[in-house]
Parts: structure tokens; C-alpha cells; sequence
């Protein structure tokens, strides 16, 4: 399914640019899944995340005259709406994000890989959701330093430094070569 | 720790975060999209086309009549909204030149409506016009307004690095700190990160980045005189810019 989608982009883009709403839900809808991801670990909270994508979906539909580039473009230009909306929803209910970013260790927690994986996720949750940001779509989503870049709106050079940097907060012996 | 230990103790740690999405969730997205009003058409340019001609008219009724024009007053538009209350201004008088209300010892801000994801600094100008009773500080954006632009002056010219946080004295007696959220000032600008104003400046002693870090940069600004300033933001190209009443 995706990968037939991802063939019939360009035909897609012309005919959702043209105002078809199926044809764009048809366009982002590999794009979900990641988008979710990336708002669920922003908001750190899933329920509110789903919205989140919904929201900035309707936002890009919007938006779509305001895509520059290819089809090629088009997941680093949603992701950074996605982000946005994210922001947008921290900005406007920032009391639930305060409340639901006091995470407590899971009880008994069963031995000392999980008492790691449960720091590591104590730590990120510590970061802002704009540090957090980085991370999760160079190395949770697997974007290149190119796209994450994009997504961005920075230098290659300049979102290598925030993913090295945030991933340092996280774990202060980490080398560049442990993390590129 | 190996990259390869790096990045899967994290993809976990990601995971146990998000979960995964609702099997609904594309089908939900689809029917949002099909169920959203139009996508902006004529009808909107029409109306955005309609507004601006107003804005327009107003705009020529208003500079045609200028015995009418009351002090420009702060918190609407491109001016800044001030935290606290600031010090009296001049009460306006029947003249043909525009009177500019300076904030004395009182913070204010700048939130942008449609920030770009980082605002990136592309120009830092300084200009002296003494003859018309200000000093100019312009921070110049290359893709536009950021999300927030502080204003808060101090009483002496001390300022602390971010994130170092080493104190720094810049020139004259009291300072005014910019604050810019959503910005950075390292992609687009290459300038002096410490100028130094001379002859000809009267209350503009000195201009510094104190910091360019996770999306914050700030700028001190080291004054004479009482630190009076009128602060605005200016399109095409998008810019800060803040006058620092000489007199």
C-alpha cells in the first residue's frame, strides 16, 4: 500500500492541489503513523497527540499551496506543521503537559535494563518538547540530517548540534560516534 | 555504548512514550478532511483583498489629517505591549510631527502571530539620529517575526551569558536585555557579535549577543541616560527595531 502511494505521489499532489480532499488523505496517510509518533513523544500524551495530527492535517489541506518542492518534500513539511500544532496545543493547555510530564517509575521494575529504559524515559521527559524534537526524527523516526534539518528550518549543521547536544543531556559521556 | 545501543535504547524509550496510534486514526483524519470547510479560495482573497483596502483608506484619511492624530500609544499592531505601566509621556499637542511615546523602566513584548519554526537573525545595524532624539538598534529576521521578543531594561549595564552564565559589563549606565524566543542568530548572521557604538551616538554605548541557545537569543544593550526607549517591529524585510530616546 504505501509503496503504491508513494509511485502515485506526484499525481496525487496535482490532484489534492487541485482540491481534492481524498486525494491528499491518500497523500499523508504513510505519514500518520510518524506524525503520531512524533506528537505522542511531544505531548507525551496520546489521546491529545491523535488530535494534535488530525488538527494539523486539516492545517496542511490548507496550507498545501504553501508546500515548496516535490512530493519529495512533502514529510518534512508535515511534520513540521505537525510540530507547530504540538507547540500551539502545549501553549493552550500547558497545565495537562505540566501534569502529565511528572512521570513516576513503574513499581517493581524488574531488573536493571529496565531500570535504564525507565531513566532513559525519565530523562526525555525531562527535555522540552522542542528538545525532544530532534531526537525523535533523527533517530525514533529515522530521518536523515538533511530532513530533520528541513523540518526544522535550520542548517544541517545546526541540527546536528541540537541532536548532539540534547542526546548529551541525556547521557554525558556520549561521543559523536556513538550518536552519528 | 555502541550507535547501534544508542539508538535502540532510545527507540524503546520512544516507543513506551507514544505506543502506537489508533487504528482509527486514518480513518478519522480522512473524514476531517473531507468534512473541513473549503480550502481558502477567491472568496477569501476577496475578502483579505477588501480588508487591506480598508486598513488603506484608513490609513491616507489618517495621514491627510494630521492635527487629529493622537500619541502613538504601545500594544497594538507592530508596537509592544508593556508589562507594567510606563512613565508619563508628553501630552500630545496639535503638531504635524509624530509623537513618539518612549517607555521609561518598564518591560514589554512582541508575540508573533504566525512564527516561522526559527527565526533566523540576518542583520544587527546600529544608527545614530541624534538630531531627531533617538538612537536605533535594528535586529533584522530573515524569514519573519519569531514567537516572542522581550524588552526588559535593567538598571545597570551587567548582563549574564546564556548559557555560560558569566556576567558581562557592556558600556554606560543602565541596559536594556532583548529576549527573542524562536530564533537563532548563527544560521543567517555572521556579523559583529559585539558592536561598539562612537561618536555621534548619545544614549547607545554598546550592542552584544549574550546568547544563541535552544532557540533563545539575546542581546544586551548597554545605554546612557535614562534608558528610555520605543520599540517596534517592521516588515519587508521583518525587523526589530528599538529607539533610545537621546534627550
Amino acid at each position: 500500500m504505501i509503496s503504491v502511494v508513494i509511485e502515485q505521489r506526484p499525481q496525487m499532489l496535482a490532484r489534492a492541489a487541485e482540491g481534492d480532499a481524498h486525494a491528499f488523505a491518500a497523500l499523508i496517510q504513510p505519514l500518520l503513523d510518524p506524525a503520531y509518533r512524533l506528537a505522542a513523544v511531544m505531548l507525551a500524551d496520546r489521546s491529545t497527540a491523535e488530535d494534535a495530527v488530525q488538527e494539523a492535517s486539516i492545517k496542511a489541506w490548507r496550507k498545501l499551496g504553501q508546500l515548496r518542492g516535490d512530493a519529495g518534500s512533502l514529510r518534512s513539511w508535515f511534520l513540521s506543521i505537525v510540530a507547530n500544532e504540538c507547540r500551539m496545543v502545549r501553549r493552550q493547555r500547558w497545565w495537562n503537559v505540566v501534569k502529565l510530564a511528572e512521570i513516576r517509575p513503574t513499581q517493581g521494575a524488574g531488573n536493571a535494563f529496565d531500570a535504564a529504559a525507565t531513566d532513559l524515559k525519565s530523562a526525555l521527559l525531562r527535555l522540552s518538547p522542542d528538545e525532544r524534537l530532534p531526537l525523535v526524527l533523527h533517530f525514533y523516526l529515522d530521518l536523515p540530517l538533511e530532513e530533520v534539518a528541513r523540518t526544522l528550518g535550520v542548517s544541517t549543521a545546526a541540527a546536528k548540534s541540537r541532536i548532539y547536544r540534547t542526546a548529551r543531556k541525556l547521557r554525558s559521556d556520549l561521543t559523536l560516534e556513538e550518536v552519528f | 555504548m555502541t550507535r547501534e545501543d544508542f539508538r535502540r535504547e532510545l527507540g524503546d524509550a520512544f516507543d513506551s512514550i507514544s505506543g502506537s496510534p489508533d487504528p482509527a486514526l486514518s480513518d478519522r483524519v480522512r473524514s476531517a478532511l473531507v468534512e473541513a470547510p473549503e480550502r481558502r479560495g477567491p472568496v477569501w482573497i476577496a475578502a483579505l483583498a477588501a480588508a487591506v483596502i480598508a486598513v488603506i483608506l484608513v490609513g491616507v484619511l489618517l495621514v491627510g489629517n494630521p492635527l487629529n492624530r493622537g500619541p502613538l500609544v504601545p500594544g497594538g499592531g507592530g508596537s509592544p505591549t508593556p508589562s507594567a505601566s510606563p512613565a508619563p509621556a508628553p501630552s500630545p499637542s496639535p503638531s504635524p510631527t509624530p509623537v513618539v511615546q518612549y517607555i521609561c523602566g518598564a518591560s514589554s513584548s512582541f508575540t508573533g502571530t504566525n512564527p516561522p519554526l526559527s527565526a533566523f537573525v540576518s542583520d544587527v545595524r546600529t544608527g545614530a539620529h541624534s538630531d531627531t532624539g533617538y538612537d536605533r538598534v535594528t535586529i533584522e529576521f530573515k524569514n519573519g517575526q519569531p514567537e516572542s521578543i522581550e524588552l526588559r531594561p535593567q538598571t545597570d549595564t551587567k548582563f549574564m551569558t546564556d548559557p555560560r552564565g558569566d556576567t558581562v559589563t557592556l558600556a554606560g549606565k543602565v541596559g536594556l536585555k532583548v529576549v527573542i524566543h524562536s530564533a537563532d542568530a548563527h544560521t543567517s548572521y555572521s556579523g559583529s557579535k559585539d558592536i561598539k557604538t562612537g561618536a555621534g551616538f548619545t544614549a547607545l554605548r554598546e550592542v552584544r549577543e549574550l546568547g544563541d541557545f535552544e532557540g533563545y537569543v539575546t542581546f544586551g544593550l548597554g545605554l546612557s541616560g535614562t534608558g528610555c526607549y520605543h520599540a517596534s517591529i517592521l516588515t519587508n524585510p521583518t525587523r526589530l527595531v528599538i529607539d533610545i530616546q537621546t534627550s
